[in-house]
């Protein structure tokens, strides 16, 4: 009798697919969930929906042409996904970049990564069911993108880093609204953090959900957010510093464990919410000590490579991005790897999952901030 | 399997009833707190949201939109084509012959082509701008145009020395 009890209280894992077109997943990721009830017991994410052979491509094109396509990698964050792969060309080819272009780049890259993380915290909110912040993040996401918008002349993939400088000049008129929208800004993300970060429900919702513990970090080796999240202070804009970014001053913020754990996602989410303030800390000194002069340096017109190879890394808002660059003395690039932090950061859900809610996994997903585009380039 | 899971949730502590009121209380106090901050918005905050059909946005003067190529400047150097990344530039010409009158670019330079072809696809362009600079007449140009929609991919060819095509540039180009 015992035995036909157990028998029929039997249990299967049911196997669910969360995505491809899910909202919560950010982009085409196919999770597959296997669920006990309403308990993840594993969680397998499947990619490739977004594709684009983009290594392969710039195999083909010459080293001004690839510039686009590393736009298309992380849509959200394009200015700092140029930045690296123009950096390695421009190291092997031994360019000279004068100061104001590098002064426009470190300015841009990091109006960049306030648009980007305000893209984080208005989707997160979404993907918490608080749906106002995400039209509030927009409103100032509108301005950075407009003065990007005027700079390169597109929106969103601007292909505006060049070869030795900038494509544009930036303005008086620019650099005014600029200095302005630091101010408004950093009010604003006060203001954010007391609507979204210190709200009761969202801190229940996040504490102690979705841990990446140190060793777990380092064992996958995530980057970015996550990993000082995880409570480790390591920026490769300061511990291995490119371009102008040792002039500098900033901290690194990193996760405490104040609500929770440590590593979870409300510290993933505030060290988000501390790096904006870094970024308009150097945006101001960089508005202070930007010089007059030329914004592009002298490059060939036709654009070849020594022989030989770079591994050439930046820290982007998601995390570090490394371009791998054989030259073969051609005009084309031989091989071309890119290293994407999200890719790492998505290995680590199985990891991550079993035992959340289905709710909380995609809080968790939410929290690591994917952008399929730099997954699967 | 099923039961690790669930004595995992075991961090999931009872708690006194202390705590639990003190939770309703902090609940609803940052919740107040951030309605205040809605509140604010809805009537402190001027719409931002351009109401498309009827307002239209007049787009920055370097906006990289739809590409227009000023024919009668071409000079057929097939650059725009080369630096393209998608290879969506079609070009054709022929030698120029010597009997024709001698043809002169905006800029001065002879025209020793002919063009025959010159076919932008629009479904397949990137709108990087890599192609308007590496042209030495600057008559290939991005436009401020962006409504262009079209019923089928087909139509996305232009073809800039379709005389219809041409009319554009009264339109498109200032000066």
């Amino acid at each position: 009798m015992h035995s036909l009890n157990e028998e029929k209280l039997k249990t299967e894992l049911l196997t669910v697919n969360m995505g491809p077109q899910h909202p919560a997943t950010h982009g085409v990721l196919r999770v597959e969930i296997k669920t006990d009830g309403e308990i993840v017991a594993q969680a397998i994410p499947h990619l490739g929906y977004l594709h684009r052979c983009m290594e392969k491509h710039s195999e083909n094109l010459d080293y001004r042409g690839v510039i686009p396509f590393c736009d298309r990698m992380d849509y959200l964050a394009s200015m700092s996904m140029e930045l690296g792969y123009v950096l390695a060309v421009e190291k092997m080819l031994g360019t000279e970049v004068p100061r104001r272009a590098q002064y426009i780049r470190t300015l841009v890259c990091e109006l960049q990564r306030i648009a980007s993380h305000l893209m984080f915290f208005g989707t997160y909110a979404i993907d918490l069911g608080a749906f106002s912040p995400f039209l509030y993040a927009f409103q100032d996401r509108e301005i950075i993108l407009r003065i990007f918008e005027e700079l390169s002349g597109v929106r969103l993939l601007y292909n505006y880093i060049w070869i030795g400088g900038v494509w544009n000049d930036i303005n008086d008129d620019q650099l005014k609204r600029i200095k302005e929208f630091c101010i408004t800004m950093s009010e604003s993300l006060k203001k954010y953090h007391s609507l979204v970060g210190e709200n009761k429900i969202f801190i229940e919702r996040t504490r102690s959900i979705g841990v990446i513990t140190k060793d777990l970090a380092f064992e996958y080796g995530a980057t970015g957010p996550l990993l000082r999240g995880a409570g480790v202070k390591w920026d490769l804009r300061k511990d291995r510093t490119y371009s102008i970014y040792n002039e500098f001053d900033f901290d690194i913020p990193v996760g405490s464990g104040e609500k929770g754990t440590l590593g979870d996602c409300w510290d993933r989410y505030y060290v988000r919410m501390q790096e904006m303030h870094e970024s308009i800390k150097i945006i101001q000194q960089c508005l202070d000590g930007i010089e007059e002069g030329a914004i592009i340096g002298k490059v060939p017109k036709n654009i070849k490579l020594p022989k030989g190879e770079i591994y050439q890394r930046t820290e982007c808002p998601r995390g570090e991005l490394g371009y791998h660059l054989i030259s073969d003395g051609n005009k084309k690039p031989y091989r071309l790897k890119v290293k994407s932090s999200c890719f790492t950061h998505v290995s680590m859900l199985p990891d991550i999952a079993p035992g959340l809610m289905i709710a909380d996994l995609v809080a968790s997903i939410g929290s690591v901030d994917i952008v399929l585009g730099e997954v699967d380039r | 399997m099923s039961n690790d899971i669930l004595n995992d949730l075991a961090y999931r502590k009872p708690i006194t009833l202390r705590v639990y009121f003190k939770n309703i209380y902090d609940a609803i106090r940052t919740t107040l707190k951030g309605m205040s901050i809605t509140i604010k918005y809805v009537y402190g905050v001027k719409p931002v949201t351009l109401e498309y059909p009827e307002v239209r946005e007049e787009l920055p003067a370097n906006s990289r939109s739809r590409l227009f190529n000023d024919v009668e400047n071409c000079i057929s150097c097939m650059q725009c084509s080369a630096a393209c990344p998608v290879d969506c530039i079609y070009i054709s010409a022929v030698r120029r012959e010597k009997e024709a009158p001698a043809l002169k670019t905006k800029n001065g330079q002879a025209i020793r082509l002919d063009l025959t072809q010159y076919t932008i696809d629009t479904a397949l362009c990137c709108y990087c701008g890599l192609c308007t600079t590496v042209c030495p007449t600057e008559c290939l140009t991005h436009t401020q145009d962006y409504e262009f929609s079209q019923y089928t991919l087909d139509n996305m060819k232009y073809d800039y020395l379709d005389p219809q095509v041409r009319t554009w540039r009264n339109r498109l180009i200032k000066n």
